[in-house]
């Protein structure tokens, strides 16, 4: 062999080779003639969530044997990360965990397979689900998830603290003044900041902006205007000016989503706002004990929320294998009883009420206590947030945080941040 | 099969020059073999996690990739992403500002500090070693997540810095959630992780021969003018070194920054350096396309940058050749 062709044999394996590899990777579907199907599956969550998931996917393959699952999970940060990044190698698994900051994303790129002929044929029941929980997996006109638990927003106080100083707790209903004066008498007798400032916190401005009679989103549009944000951050400035909130240094801590992070827990704040499912694992990260009410103002703002989803790839070669596994997720009692309520309160309302009887941690019975209580006053879900929530999201905390920090007035903040909310979703 | 290709033994043969020039190529050629045999894993590895990304991500700048839509639906946009970037982003040309004014002032502070501690150290004292090792610790834990864990709490509210300036009855603030400091401390982490040029001044001081000093001494000239008139000139080549290294070093800073601000390059964008934005906009967004055009400008101009840096040491770096 000659050095020329040589060389000529070297390039061409140098260029072969990634496309050996690239083979291999989306040559194997998995299913091999012995009738084995092995499905992946994908979330995020920390050590307990994966405990009770294996211990429900080997119920399962109890009932099933030829079904076999390869599960992966990890913590929230980087999960999305991770995904996007499977999905660009066509290597997305099967199933996988999603919640409403990224489902349109993912079901406008058709990622998601549209669950609606599996529900209609029965094989994915949500006959036992509220309706407007499974309605919340709907974007565009397909069913891109499977609602994986219910929650609502929830209003966390640490009640320790008051009891220690007399003050009387935050209570359902009461109004956006009442709380934020609230907390400037429990502040001042705590010598902690009566609430954490929720300028930044979508999910707060968006109950605020339903009981002004406006939307977050009306369908691919911003439901509101620059006047209604700038009057949310004169609001937030005012119990700032109050000293009703801790200071902007610390309020800035609290906007991170990191559940360790949030001022309840940190104990620089009285309440924080959170999701009520939430409540079991903020309980556990603070010796304080605590307790949860609704945002202030009228409860029906506030709406049945899924508190994440399980969607199919809509490339997987095992779809209706990946479907039924949902449905026995969702459905059976045993595995209802499993996952408890790990992801939310249970979406079938008979294993709701069948796992809320055996609930003994009094940080999730006070969660499910408000849910109960709300759950006749919710209002209707609004449809799924779109495309470029997310960036929407982390626009709302930076024009919150100039206002928050003085660098910009509140008008500023909300001309800054409309624009650019708009421009994430238009694009 | 390399050996079998070569002329059987010429050495012998005291033959004419012909046939001895015919066989030495014969066997360049053969280095050149086996040469490439041993290269084959690297050839590879490059081919395939850095040469053909590089050129997809080249051909992605320019169409509207968003990782999940499959390729085959990948739209070409032309130059929409880079006329984007220039003209309709504010978020772009403040993140450039960022990264300018920490690669600006964390370099040269860096390199100061680098040069000063091996001055400090380059004779030979009682522990010497360890203050070598110590000074270089910061360095080896570089760009890791731990350390900048630990700076966001040392320049937290309740930090270390806020308990020290305590007792001097300063009240300090959450230094590393003030938008005015933010970046500031981000500066500080990366100045304090002058290590490793550190470790490559005192190999260039080490160069210097004594016998200059004695020269200078003889002149009459003083430690000041020993330093501005030997060590520093002597010194040059190393220090033109490190600070290309530490430049482009600069330019790339986002771990801390990602550590430190969560991911978002808050607060109000204080932190948001060029690749922590770019990686927002490419895993956070989900415009690939938009960050892999970002990606190109971002390596052209660290090229451009370092193209002026040699172009100046022109001026500046003495290389002794030998002869003085």
């Amino acid at each position: 062999m000659t050095a020329p062709r040589m060389l000529r044999g070297l390039v061409a394996a140098v260029i072969a080779m990634p496309l050996a590899l690239l083979g291999a990777c989306g040559g194997d579907d998995g299913s091999g003639s012995d009738g084995k199907t092995e499905l992946t599956f994908f979330w995020w969550g920390g050590e307990a969530r994966a405990k009770l998931t294996e211990q429900a996917l080997a119920l399962y393959k109890q009932k099933h044997p030829d079904v076999t699952f390869k599960t992966t999970w990890q913590a929230n940060q980087g999960y999305f990360d991770k995904l996007a990044t499977l999905t660009a190698g066509d290597g997305a698994p099967d199933i996988f965990q999603i919640d409403d900051n990224y489902l349109a994303e993912y079901a406008t790129r058709n990622v998601t397979e549209d669950l609606t002929r599996y529900k209609d044929s029965g094989k994915l029941d949500v006959s036992r689900f509220p309706e407007s929980l499974w309605k919340y997996g709907v974007v565009g006109d397909k069913l891109a998830g499977m609602a994986m638990g219910e929650n609502t927003q929830g209003l966390v106080f640490n009640k320790t603290k008051l009891a220690a100083a007399r003050q009387e707790p935050p209570r359902t209903g009461m109004s956006w003044e009442e709380l934020i004066s609230w907390a400037q008498r429990a502040g001042a007798a705590t010598k902690v900041a009566g609430t954490m400032d929720p300028s930044a916190d979508y999910k707060a401005l968006w109950v605020w902006l339903r009981q002004n009679g406006k939307e977050f989103y009306t369908g691919n549009q911003l439901g509101f205007a620059k006047e209604d944000v700038q009057k949310w951050f004169e609001l937030w400035k005012g119990a700032r000016d109050a000293k009703a909130t801790p200071p902007a240094d610390v309020i800035h801590e609290g906007n991170a989503t990191d559940i360790t992070k949030q001022l309840v827990v940190t104990g620089k704040a009285l309440t924080s706002w959170v999701w009520a499912n939430q409540m079991p694992d903020i309980q556990k990260n603070t010796k304080d004990e605590l307790g949860v009410v609704a945002y202030p103002g009228d409860p029906s703002a506030q709406w049945a929320r899924a508190s994440m989803y399980l969607s199919v790839y809509r490339g997987s070669k095992h779809k209706d294998v990946a479907v039924d596994v949902l449905n026995f997720l969702a459905n059976d009692p045993e595995a209802g009883k499993v996952l408890g309520t790990d992801r939310g309160l249970p979406s079938n309302l008979d294993i709701r009420k069948q796992v809320a009887a055996s609930v003994t941690d009094p940080a999730m019975k006070a969660s499910i206590a408000l849910e109960d209580e709300l759950v006749k006053k919710f209002g209707a879900s609004p449809s799924v947030p779109p495309k470029g929530h997310a960036t929407v999201k982390t626009e709302l905390v930076k024009a919150a945080e100039a206002a928050q920090f003085g660098t910009a007035t509140p008008a500023q903040a909300a001309e800054q941040f409309v624009t650019a909310a708009q421009a994430a979703i238009s694009r | 099969m390399a050996i079998t290709t070569r002329p059987p033994t010429q050495r012998p043969q005291p033959g004419p020059a012909a046939p001895q020039r015919r066989g030495r190529p014969a066997r360049h050629r053969d280095d050149g073999r086996a040469g490439y045999v041993f290269l084959t894993p690297w050839l590879i590895g490059f081919a395939a996690v850095t040469a053909i990304p590089m050129l997809m991500s080249l051909y992605l700048s320019f169409t509207d990739y968003d990782i999940l839509t499959p390729w085959s639906e990948v739209k070409w946009i032309g130059l929409d992403n880079y006329q984007r970037m220039f003209g309709d982003d504010p978020a772009y040309w403040h993140a450039v500002r960022v990264t300018l004014i920490f690669a600006f002032i964390a370099t040269p502070l860096k390199l100061g500090s680098a040069l000063g501690v091996a001055l400090l150290l380059n004779r030979s004292f009682r522990g010497s070693g360890l203050f070598r090792g110590l000074f270089y610790l910061p360095s080896l834990l570089g760009g890791s997540v731990a350390l900048a864990m630990v700076w966001h709490s040392m320049f937290d509210r309740s930090g270390s810095i806020n308990a020290i300036l305590g007792w001097f009855g300063i009240e300090g603030k959450a230094w590393v959630n003030d938008p005015d400091t933010a970046l500031g401390t981000l500066i500080l982490l990366a100045i304090w992780q002058f290590g490793a040029p550190m470790v490559i001044f005192l190999a260039g001081l080490k160069q210097v021969p004594n016998e200059l000093y004695e020269a200078a001494e003889v002149d009459g000239a003083g430690a000041l003018r020993q330093f501005l008139s030997v060590t520093l000139p002597m010194l040059s080549p190393v220090i033109f070194f490190n600070l290309v290294l530490e430049t482009i070093h600069g330019f790339q800073g986002f771990t801390s920054a990602f550590v430190l601000s969560g991911g978002t390059g808050g607060p109000v964008d204080s932190t948001l350096m060029y690749t922590l934005y770019l990686y927002i906009r490419g895993f956070a967004n989900y415009e690939m396309g938009y960050a892999s055009a970002m990606a190109w400008v971002f390596l052209l101009t660290i090229g451009l940058v370092t193209v002026v840096l040699f172009r100046t040491g022109r001026f500046w770096v003495h290389y002794s050749d030998g002869d003085d």
